[in-house]
């Protein structure tokens, strides 16, 4: 038996839309890879620098915005630094919208609590760049402000002033910053990415070179709920919860009817 | 010459790139940093070739008018308005912004938001445990996907409140991506490291040279 597929289509869409008006509220736990990630930026003392590559569009912004938007709350809550940057040519508004909102929210103050360098084409090229000087990647941030007039940016010349880079991933790009920027520089690295991407990233976890690791919506809502200001990390997950749970109903539903059908047949 | 010269200058370079990696030297280290300045001038230049290329693509759908061709104009359209508003005015342009916020954006996350529909549809259809291998990759799956959200726990601890045992579908689930998936893209990663290394001798030594085009 073959269910209409505008059938499956009406169901995920019910399954978004009830848990999202009844506003569910299941208990979340924290992973090991959530909590070191936490833990690491919690043991950096005020003042220390962490520089953000966000390295997503607007396709990928439900789950990574989230966490992004929870880390740069921790950020200014402990006075780090932020340096955020991004490798893809559609996230720069995005952003910039996103750290102004945060900073706003905390009072941060650009160019002295964080700076938004923006974009620059050439993965690799941009990765390697900041390893010998920042300014010869990017030579004004965001705003088009000289990078040499900034002042957060005075004594920050390249990976060996970053205590940690965080990278907010929808693609590969986490490898590429393990290659350029752990492997040739030494920079300790920490990695957000999307759920489908995540499988990816578990055996640099294990050899230590992430630090920590948030997978998807999941581990937006982890990292929420341990910054301690639950919002759409939150939300989403529990509406992720039952369209989930419908696969897997849909999966089982399926199976039944293709052993009931091969049992007709035999 | 119009072969040989790439051929000379990616062996020259490619040898000298290498030879920095292993030699602390200031003149090697010199030659890295001089080097990586002329990669990020030289890489923009991709962003031109792709534009030329994107435009001689729709340009001939909308000549041949292909089938969709009128798309192409769209392509167009979007290109031109956006170049247009954004090169003379910066992307902090309030009309640059606001096309952002209120069509590109939309539109991106419309496009990624429909693999959900997708998704369940082709798990319905395409998750069958025929064989042992498949029926693995079904409970696998179901696992993985009970594990990443926490109604699975929720269901796990309701049904087995009676034991000392909880969160145990998200524990199953950390624990296949930290063994079986974990070893699985280890050897991935070693193979197609080894593969990266095996081209790139072939490359810099001239063996390999498909990236010239034209064959040969």
């Amino acid at each position: 038996m073959n269910m209409d597929r505008r059938i499956v289509f009406i169901l995920v869409a019910l399954a978004v839309i009830i848990p999202m008006l009844l506003s569910v509220n299941l208990p979340v736990s924290v992973s090991e890879p959530t909590q070191k990630f936490y833990d690491y930026v919690e043991s950096l003392p005020a003042g220390s620098t962490i520089m953000i590559g966000f390295d997503y569009g607007p396709s990928s912004l439900a789950e990574l915005n989230p966490m992004a938007k929870a880390l740069l709350k921790q950020c200014f809550d402990k006075d780090i630094r932020v340096i955020g940057m991004t490798l893809v040519v559609d996230a720069p508004t995005l952003v910039s919208a996103l750290i102004q909102e945060v900073a706003a929210e905390k009072g941060a103050v650009e160019g002295e609590d964080y700076v938004f360098l923006g974009y620059r084409p050439g993965e690799i090229q941009v990765m390697l760049g900041i390893g010998t000087d920042i300014a010869s990647v990017y030579d004004t941030d965001y705003n088009g402000t000289a990078i040499s007039e900034i002042p957060m940016m005075q004594n920050i010349t390249n990976y060996d002033q970053i205590d940690l880079l965080v990278d907010f991933a929808s693609s590969d790009t986490v490898e590429s910053w393990i290659i350029y920027a752990n492997v040739q520089y030494n920079q300790k690295i920490a990695a957000g990415v999307t759920g489908v991407i995540i499988a990816q990233m578990f055996p640099y976890l294990q050899t230590g070179q992430l630090v920590g690791l948030l997978s998807g919506i999941l581990g937006a809502a982890e990292y929420e709920n341990l910054v301690g200001a639950p919002a759409k990390g939150m939300q989403w997950i529990n509406v992720e919860s039952f369209v989930h749970l419908l696969i897997v109903v849909l999966v089982i539903v399926g199976n039944i009817t293709y052993f009931i059908h091969r049992s007709r047949e035999a | 010459m119009k072969r040989q010269v790439p051929l000379v200058l990616c062996f020259v370079f490619g040898i000298a790139m290498i030879f920095t990696r292993f030699s602390p030297h200031s003149v090697s280290q010199w030659i890295y940093e001089e080097v990586i300045s002329w990669i990020l001038i030289i890489g923009p230049f991709a962003l031109v070739l792709a534009t030329v290329t994107l435009i001689q693509t729709h340009t001939t759908r909308i000549r041949r008018r292909t089938e969709h061709w009128q798309y192409s104009l769209v392509v167009f359209a979007g290109l031109i308005i956006m170049v247009l508003i954004g090169v003379p005015f910066g992307p902090q342009n309030s009309i640059f912004e606001w096309l952002y916020n209120n069509v590109q954006l939309p539109m991106d996350a419309t496009m990624f938001s429909l693999l959900a529909f997708f998704i369940a549809s082709a798990a319905y259809r395409a998750f069958r445990a025929r064989t042992f291998e498949a029926s693995l990759l079904l409970l696998t799956a179901v696992v993985v996907m009970m594990g990443n959200v926490p109604i699975g726990d929720f269901i796990w601890n309701t049904i087995m409140s009676w034991s000392p045992w909880t969160d145990k579908v998200s524990e199953a689930r950390q624990w296949i991506l930290d063994n079986p998936n974990l070893s699985a893209r280890r050897g991935i990663i070693l193979g197609v490291s080894l593969g990266v290394i095996s081209q790139s001798i072939r490359i810099i030594l001239g063996i390999e040279r498909s990236y010239l085009g034209g064959g040969d």
